[in-house]
């Protein structure tokens, strides 16, 4: 009996292991960040709700301050361009570089960490006031455990690179590690805009 | 190390004992208890998932026999009013987060890798992850309990019955935390569903020849990954409201309760579509194979089945029609979930056509699905019936709602599941169930059931409100639940006969050959029970019907089973890509590892510190997940990394 291969079926040199774009770990991580990304829209659907719902002022005990807010958006979106330098360099075979780039994402990452504790320490309301001064420490508390995840995740990149596991065919793990962060620095942005810039632009 | 060959052209041939013998050898499990806590065989995954899940069945069905034997008369004083509404609460918690879901990815698990005609799930790792952290958020919703601290306001927790000041003790503090621990489970789940339908299919298993059980897992899965955030972070904002003062349903400093229930609901509708979408698809993949034809109108359930979870997302204010909301509000939702009727009718009368057009086979199994259309139908209607918003203010919080749910929980989700392992219990232990014990089992269950929920319409309608302990002999009441009492102990004798059958038929049932029903999908192409490596050679896809090719008259390709791709280089499966199902790389899939149970106990030493307000235990074991993961997912060449010499 001849077997009848349909149009590009087996058989025909295909690679092994971590290999290609769109790969298991891709797509993990595509799920993973479209369920991480629902957390923060109820978290924000949440803030919105109480403010609708709310006739007292909001927020309820004075603005919150940008004096750390400012500098923290401009080092997560420094950090977007230099992760995507590192993702970009290892496609040009320049592992060094690659190294580089994700060592510098990872210190801003833990900058960013850095100033939200400064951030915190300045803030006229603590936990327990109300409703509002909650969900402000509980939406940037969620984001900071995300961004210690993802400065996780790029150790374990750095290590990885330095120890020569990843290489100019195979590469996906930091592409994945990429997704992850970027997935940070945008939902920092939605955070910075609702929490941080709206109460100035339309004060209730 | 070796260094990984970054190309090859896989060896295409037949069959082999030498090869079996290999792969046998290459995918069997350590021996001992080693093997037994390290495998990440989705078949033994599989088992544990349906095992457990029954377990869980079983303990929320005798908390419901000790509702009935309470509710029998009136003024009975068997439970106290307390224990009663333990009893309901984790009744009600156990059956829809412990039972109905667990159960169906125990299916899924089992199934899903030997219908796509592959060897593993994308991540079984993870996989096994899922089942170790189901089980330990199981037994953590369930410490409680036997020191009457079980969770005691009803399984959706409404606040401000739920807050400290109502309900000071632990009860609702270990639901707050299980659910979330629980939810790790789901959300872990549902991802690895995702990449392995989109990732590891069969070469040629193009996107309109996956089998239609595959799209319902699908379908609830994409749902869920979108669903649970929003009970997680209900249940940890109670948590916070609990523990630390913060004020979130605390009106009187800008918080609200109705953000609890709109947090709920929003995932709590989305839930009831994830729990029976993927019983409905068990239905349709296994009553066409009874019909001896194909499922009528396969594209549109399929499309039918998206549109229920797309509008499922929102209908989730009709549980919410009693607490003042504006008319706009009301009415939008009210007709959103007249809308949701339509998609899920054109399953039921997909159905119906099938059976209709078909030459039914009247097995045990068959009847189990025939009963989930009527069912289905029934409890369909009664849920139509409550959209209205008028008719909803009259009989929500009524033994009307009771029957609707229980007609649509037991009807969609336990009796194809009963059916489903009728039908697959061949394939998953290599034995026959007996059809003799299964026509009593069938029949007890079937008229237990409407015996017992029928009459709560009735009793529903004449005013008697959920989540009572006990009713004034005034009221007359008596009679009706009565009769539900005693349906209800009919259908638990029916699946003590389940039971029975199963137990009877591991020890001495008929040995089971690899496809006894003559069914379609190429689960039944393997051996039953089937091998470690599930196939000797992977299979070539070429048409929706395997093993039904040559009896249709369908246009298009033929199946290759008899042989196909070898890959014996240690744990390989083909990667495909999502549309046109063409192999695109070599996967090198993980070896059985600790590192699942090592993650999912850190992640239960976690929650218990977090209840007992140990917080070093909390943050020590969260600091020791690091150096688990760095382990979990450590470079090797078994899975694929570039390892230099």
């Amino acid at each position: 009996m001849s077997t009848i291969y349909e149009e590009g079926t087996l058989p025909r040199p295909l690679p092994v292991g971590k290999a290609g774009f769109r790969t298991s770990g891709w797509w993990g991580m595509l799920a993973l960040i479209g369920t991480e990304t629902s957390l923060f829209a109820y978290l924000i659907f949440s803030y919105f709700y109480l403010q609708s719902q709310n006739s007292q002022p909001w927020p309820p005990s004075g603005l919150p301050p940008l004096r750390y807010a400012i500098p923290t958006t401009v080092a997560l979106l420094i950090s977007a361009g230099t992760m995507w330098w590192a993702e970009h360099s290892i496609r040009l075979a320049k592992p060094p570089r690659l190294v580089i780039g994700i060592l510098v994402t990872l210190l801003l990452g833990v900058l960013y960490v850095i100033l939200q504790f400064l951030d915190w320490k300045i803030e006229p309301f603590v936990l327990n006031a109300d409703a509002y001064s909650s969900l402000f420490y509980v939406i940037t508390a969620a984001h900071v455990l995300h961004a210690i995840v993802g400065v996780l995740i790029l150790a374990g990149m750095v290590l990885w690179s330095a120890m020569g596991h990843v290489s100019p065919q195979r590469y996906v793990p930091i592409s994945v590690a990429a997704m992850y962060w970027y997935f940070v620095v945008l939902v920092w942005i939605a955070i910075f805009v609702t929490l941080y810039l709206l109460p100035y632009i339309s004060p209730h | 190390m070796a260094v990984n060959p970054t190309f090859r052209t896989p060896v295409i041939a037949r069959p082999t004992p030498e090869l079996r013998d290999k792969l046998e050898q290459m995918w069997k499990d350590k021996p001992g208890l080693l093997g037994w806590l390290s495998t990440v065989d989705h078949k033994k995954i599989g088992h544990r998932y349906i095992f457990t899940a029954f377990i869980f069945l079983i303990v929320g069905g005798l908390e419901a026999l000790g509702m009935r034997l309470q509710l029998a008369q009136p003024d009975e004083h068997l439970l106290t009013p307390a224990l009663y509404n333990e009893f309901f609460s984790m009744h009600g918690m156990t059956m829809i987060f412990l039972y109905s879901l667990p159960i169906l990815s125990g299916f899924s698990n089992y199934l899903w890798p030997l219908i796509l005609g592959t060897r593993d799930m994308a991540f079984p790792r993870i996989n096994m992850f899922t089942y170790w952290v189901f089980l330990l958020a199981g037994i953590f919703l369930y410490i409680g309990f036997w020191e009457g601290k079980g969770t005691n306001v009803g399984w959706f927790n409404y606040v401000p019955l739920a807050s400290r000041a109502y309900d000071p003790d632990w009860n609702v503090d270990i639901y707050s935390l299980g659910m979330i621990f629980l939810g790790i489970s789901t959300t872990a789940g549902a991802i690895n569903f995702i990449a392995t339908a989109f990732r590891t299919r069969a070469p040629g298993m193009t996107i309109s020849r996956v089998p239609i059980m595959i799209w319902g897992t699908l379908t609830a899965n994409v749902g869920l990954l979108f669903a649970v955030p929003a009970v997680s972070l209900d249940f940890f904002l109670l948590w916070c409201d609990r523990q630390f003062g913060t004020h979130f349903f605390d009106p009187a400093v800008g918080g609200r309760p109705l953000l609890w229930q709109h947090l709920f609901w929003i995932f709590g509708h989305p839930w009831v579509y994830a729990i029976v979408l993927p019983a409905m698809s068990i239905v349709s993949q296994a009553l066409p194979v009874y019909c001896r034809r194909p499922l009528v109108a396969q594209s549109a359930v399929v499309l039918a089945t998206i549109l229920t979870m797309v509008l499922g997302f929102g209908v989730w204010v009709h549980h919410m029609f009693s607490t003042g909301l504006p008319a706009v509000a009301m009415g939008f939702f009210s007709a959103a979930s007249f809308v949701i009727v339509i998609p899920s009718a054109v399953s039921v009368f997909a159905w119906v056509a099938t059976i209709w057009t078909g030459r039914p086979v009247f097995t045990t199994a068959f009847k189990f699905f025939a009963a989930e259309v009527v069912l289905f139908v029934i409890g369909g209607v009664s849920g139509f019936m409550t959209a209205a918003v008028p008719l909803d203010w009259q009989l929500t919080d009524t033994y009307f709602v009771v029957a609707h749910l229980h007609y649509v929980l037991i009807g969609i989700n336990v009796f194809p599941v009963i059916g489903g392992i009728y039908h697959w219990f061949p394939k998953m232990s290599g034995k026959m169930l007996s059809e003799k014990l299964g026509w009593w089992n069938f029949w007890l269950m079937f008229i237990g059931f409407n015996v017992g929920f029928f009459p709560m319409h009735i009793s529903g309608l004449a005013g008697m409100p959920r989540r009572i302990y006990t009713y004034p002999a005034s009221m007359g009441w008596g009679d009706l639940n009565l009769v539900t009492t005693i349906g209800a102990f009919i259908f638990a004798l029916g699946v003590l006969l389940f039971v029975i059958n199963v137990v009877m038929s591991l020890f001495a049932g008929r040995k089971a050959p690899p496809n006894p029903w003559d069914a379609d999908s190429l689960e039944w192409a393997t051996e039953s029970p089937p091998p470690s490596y599930n196939f000797a050679v992977i299979p070539q896809v070429g048409s929706l019907h395997p093993l039904w090719e040559g009896r249709l008259e369908e246009k298009g390709g033929r199946s290759i089973l008899e042989e196909g791709a070898v890959l014996d280089h240690e744990h390989e499966i083909p990667g495909t890509t999502v549309l046109d199902a063409e192999p695109d790389v070599i996967l090198k899939q993980p070896h059985p590892t600790l590192a699942p149970l090592i993650m999912a106990l850190l992640i239960a030493g976690t929650f218990v510190g977090m209840l007992l307000t140990m917080w070093w235990v909390a943050f020590g074991c969260m600091l020791a997940m690091i150096p688990a993961l760095f382990y979990w997912f450590w470079p090797n060449a078994e899975t694929g990394w570039e390892i230099r010499a």
